[in-house]
């Protein structure tokens, strides 16, 4: 098999903003300005305002049998990149370079028609693929059995349910066996098994030397998915390896995006300012080591002195119910905090939890009346990376020891009985 | 995995600006083959008369234009041209509405299909071709039911038909025609994906466009302007060279068909090479 190969080099890519045209109305209008001695000013393109860079000196690599994630705040660029590479669109500037059959799953059944059959699309997103009729016609059966649809495959697609076309649409891009395969955040839809079995596939054509570069907002997919990380934001590649330093990036380029730490409501009289793990050397850490001792630190502003501060922290995956939970106030631990910015520091022995994606809120009380004078909500994320420790919930520290057991006299003599 | 195709989706874009679009296009050859057949099973989904709409447009044209030329205003007897008007108008009307529906389906086949554009890498040259091949699949159809009305006038009125050697140049007539629509189409599709506008005027220009060609009528001799102006118009060779072929039985006039085969050649070196060079701005303009 000959090994597929994708290097992007110092890629950059411009987008107008606006509409990109003029219409007859705008250049009447126009016309108007200018005759009115307003007209408008003719900018260089380079540094005009109507245009920015969605992509800006991008470079990377993916190697055959390599998975590799790309991961990023919304508008960093990555579809953009996945759109570069499939050839859709053309970059400013530097140079793409793939070799082998490449086959970009941007969108999911592409070029779907409702009013023909599912067989019949079949037909035509494979070939759009890059399958030809006779690999289409042996693997048809494949196709139709992966996809579970195999009871309406001669109904035209507009009667199936979303779910149903996705599933049609997957599992022809699954039988394409591509060199490289791009995949572009359209494992959301589909039931959970058949995520599972797309994941499953991904993974087989890997390991059978392909290469994958795959954009996800589901980080615990792509923790188990992908060794490697791309992460970009604001059209610039900000990091490039393992995957659990990647996501604590990606957090702290959505931190820096969104202005993320500022907790605040209205009528609340506090703001947490800024909130961070630091590790055992009180140095912040995006990733927490499970094992290790962990101080959770919580800055903040209050806009008058609180004579008995209360402090909760609560950790819990990105739904579900909350798995851990600090309460000062259980602790019977209150502040007396003046008016002005304040700092409360909240010592683990480890952090305990399973490897992935955990969201953080911080609550601060008013001790005295109860009222909730701060309260950030999930917005707070950090990666936890426990080493390969388990697939459960929460990794605990603890050891196995194992000793031989002497068999029993009677148990001996009961297996000779039944023997 | 030995017997794969891998050429497929292989493609150094380091030099994409000068890779060549006839090799790319042949390498994506069954992608156009799969969209035409897209093209027309879409258009005759959910039809009773299915691919019988290929001969009723030309066939109802014809009965109309034959009620007026030959019973409300008679204008025939002045026509000279030598065999039925049925079967005069209906030899222009096929080959002019293969013309115009492929053309239409030129103008709007970028548009309409945004999410392949914006989504699957294929040379963009695929969709205005798919849709003159679905409009060359009704050509033929229409086409043939054209022996059937030659044998009707044959055998039953005193016109009698000829078969005659010059029938063998019709392919060359049908592939001059194929390059000129293709050149056309690419242009009009391009155009229309910047501004709409171009699939409002089209609409209006084909219609005036058959009135300046000889289509239902022949191309008079008389030098006055308005036949001047009819025959500049690269349409009215090819036209009229359907007719040479196939019921004259002559080879068409070298002269004219000369000049419609060198605008046809130069409309598609012009189109293609347009539609090429805007084409990597098509997924963001669209």
């Amino acid at each position: 098999m000959k090994a597929g190969m994708l290097k992007v080099e110092q890629v950059s890519k411009r987008f107008e903003r606006g509409a990109g045209h003029d219409t007859l109305a705008d250049l009447i209008a126009d016309g108007f300005r200018r005759l009115l001695g307003r007209g408008r000013k003719q900018s260089n393109p380079d540094a005009s305002p109507d245009s920015f860079w969605a992509l800006d000196g991008v470079s990377f690599e993916v190697h055959p049998g390599e998975a590799v994630g790309l991961i990023g705040p919304n508008g960093a660029g990555k579809s953009t990149a996945l759109k570069l590479i499939a050839g859709i669109m053309r970059p400013e500037k530097g140079w793409i370079e793939t070799r082998g059959r490449l086959t970009a799953l941007i969108e999911i059944g592409a070029g779907f028609h409702g009013d023909l059959t599912g067989r019949e699309n079949v037909y035509m997103n494979a070939s759009i693929l890059g399958m030809r009729k006779a690999e289409i016609d042996r693997k048809l059966d494949a196709i139709i059995d992966f996809s579970g649809v195999e009871a309406f495959i001669d109904t035209p697609v507009k009667r199936y349910s979303s779910g149903m076309q996705t599933r049609l649409g997957f599992s022809v891009a699954a039988h394409v066996q591509p060199d490289i395969l791009i995949v572009d955040e359209v494992l959301s839809v589909g039931d959970v098994m058949f995520r599972q079995r797309c994941i499953q596939r991904m993974r087989e054509l890997v390991d059978g030397g392909a290469l994958l570069l795959f954009v996800t907002h589901h980080l615990e997919q792509m923790q188990a998915f992908c060794s490697r990380c791309l992460v970009v934001d604001g059209g610039r590649l900000i990091f490039d390896g393992g995957t659990a330093q990647a996501v604590g990036r990606y957090i702290d380029a959505l931190k820096h995006q969104q202005g993320y730490l500022t907790g605040c409501t209205e009528k609340q009289i506090a703001r947490v300012t800024e909130f961070c793990l630091r590790d055992e050397h009180g140095k912040e850490v995006l990733v927490a080591d499970a094992v290790r001792p962990l101080d959770v630190d919580v800055a903040f502003e209050l806009d008058r002195s609180v004579a008995n501060l209360a402090v909760e922290v609560d950790v819990r995956q990105e739904v579900g119910t909350v798995l851990l939970n600090f309460a000062s106030v259980r602790d019977e631990t209150a502040f007396d905090a003046p008016a002005g910015k304040g700092r409360v520091t909240l010592s683990l022995p480890s952090l305990p939890l399973a490897g992935g994606q955990y969201f953080w809120r911080v609550l601060l009380r008013d001790g005295d009346s109860g009222d909730v004078i701060a309260d950030t909500d999930y917005r707070y994320s950090s990666v936890v990376e426990d080493g390969g420790r388990t697939t459960g919930v929460l990794c605990l520290p603890h050891t196995w020891t194992h000793a031989e057991e002497v068999p029993h006299e009677s148990n001996v003599k009961l297996l000779r009985a039944t023997a | 995995m030995s017997d794969l195709p891998h050429s497929i989706g292989t493609c150094d874009r380091r030099n994409s600006a000068q890779s060549d679009p006839v090799a790319e296009l042949f390498r994506y050859r069954h992608v156009l083959y799969s969209l035409t057949v897209r093209e027309l099973r879409i258009r005759y989904k959910q039809s009773w008369l299915g691919i019988g709409w290929a001969v009723c447009v030309p066939l109802s044209m014809m009965l109309v234009f034959t009620f007026v030329f030959t019973q409300a205003v008679q204008l025939v007897d002045g026509m000279n041209i030598n065999m039925p008007y049925a079967l005069f108008a209906y030899v222009g009307l096929v080959p002019w509405t293969f013309f115009a529906s492929g053309l239409n389906g030129s103008v709007n086949s970028l548009v309409s299909n945004r999410n392949l554009v914006t989504r699957v890498y294929f040379p963009r040259e695929v969709l205005p071709l798919s849709a003159i091949g679905a409009a060359f699949v009704d050509f033929c159809v229409a086409g043939s039911v054209l022996a059937g009305l030659v044998a009707y006038f044959h055998y039953l009125t005193p016109w009698s038909f000829e078969l005659h050697a010059a029938v063998l140049f019709l392919p060359i007539v049908v592939v001059v025609q194929v390059v000129m629509m293709t050149g056309i189409g690419m242009l009009l599709a391009m155009a229309n994906l910047f501004y709409r506008d171009v699939r409002q005027v089209f609409g209006v220009a084909i219609q005036l466009w058959m009135f300046g060609t000889n289509v239902v009528y022949p191309l008079a001799s008389d030098g006055s302007w308005a036949a001047r102006c009819v025959a500049l118009n690269p349409m009215t060779p090819i036209i009229g060279a359907y007719r040479d072929c196939l019921i004259y039985g002559r080879l068409p006039q070298a002269g004219p068909f000369a000049y419609a085969t060198i605008v046809s050649v130069l409309l598609l070196a012009f189109g293609w090479s347009c539609f090429h060079r805007a084409g990597y701005q098509f997924a963001e303009r669209i």
